[in-house]
C-alpha cells in the first residue's frame, strides 16, 4: 500500500516537472519518468494477473510515444 | 481505488488537458497529450477493464505518431 503512495507521488512531481518546465528539451525526461511511474502503479492497482499485461502493454506504448517525440524534436532521420 | 489516488491522476489528467489546450509549442502540446493519457488510464484500469486497457495503450501512441507527422511536415 505505502508502495502505491511513493509511486503516485513520484508521479504528481513528474507531471508537475513536465508541465511547468520552461525549456521544452527538459519537459522529455520528466515525460518518461511519468510514464515509468503510471506503469508502477498500474501493477499495483488491481490484483488480478492480466494487470501485468495492461502495465507491459501501456509501458511499451508509452516509450514508443516518447521517444518517437524526443526523436523528432531532435532533428528525426537524416536521409 | 483510494480516494488519494483518485484525486491524483485526475489532477495529473486535468493538467495534461489544460496545459495541451493553453501551450504554444506542438512538441509541448504532445508531451501534455501524453500526460492526459496517462492520467486517464488508472481509472480504466482500476475499473477491471483490463482489455479496454490494453487496447487504449497501444492505440495512443500509434495517434501520437500520426499528429507528430503532420508536425513535422508544418515545420519544413
Amino acid at each position: 500500500m505505502i508502495a502505491l503512495y511513493v509511486v503516485a507521488a513520484i508521479a504528481v512531481f513528474a507531471a508537475a516537472r513536465a508541465i511547468l518546465e520552461r525549456n521544452t528539451g527538459r519537459r522529455f525526461p520528466y515525460a518518461n519518468v511519468l510514464n515509468f511511474a503510471v506503469a508502477g502503479s498500474l501493477v499495483l492497482l488491481l490484483d488480478h494477473p492480466i494487470t501485468l499485461i495492461a502495465a507491459a502493454a501501456y509501458f511499451v506504448g508509452s516509450t514508443l510515444e516518447a521517444n518517437a517525440i524526443a526523436s523528432t524534436y531532435a532533428g528525426g532521420m537524416k536521409r | 481505488m483510494i480516494f488519494e489516488l483518485q484525486v491524483v491522476f485526475g489532477l495529473i489528467a486535468l493538467a495534461g488537458a489544460l496545459s495541451a489546450a493553453l501551450l504554444k509549442d506542438p512538441y509541448a502540446k504532445l508531451i501534455a497529450l501524453g500526460i492526459l493519457v496517462s492520467g486517464a488510464l488508472p481509472f480504466i484500469v482500476d475499473r477491471g477493464y483490463l482489455d479496454v486497457a490494453i487496447v487504449a495503450s497501444l492505440i495512443a501512441p500509434i495517434s501520437t505518431i500520426f499528429v507528430l507527422m503532420a508536425v513535422r511536415r508544418a515545420e519544413t
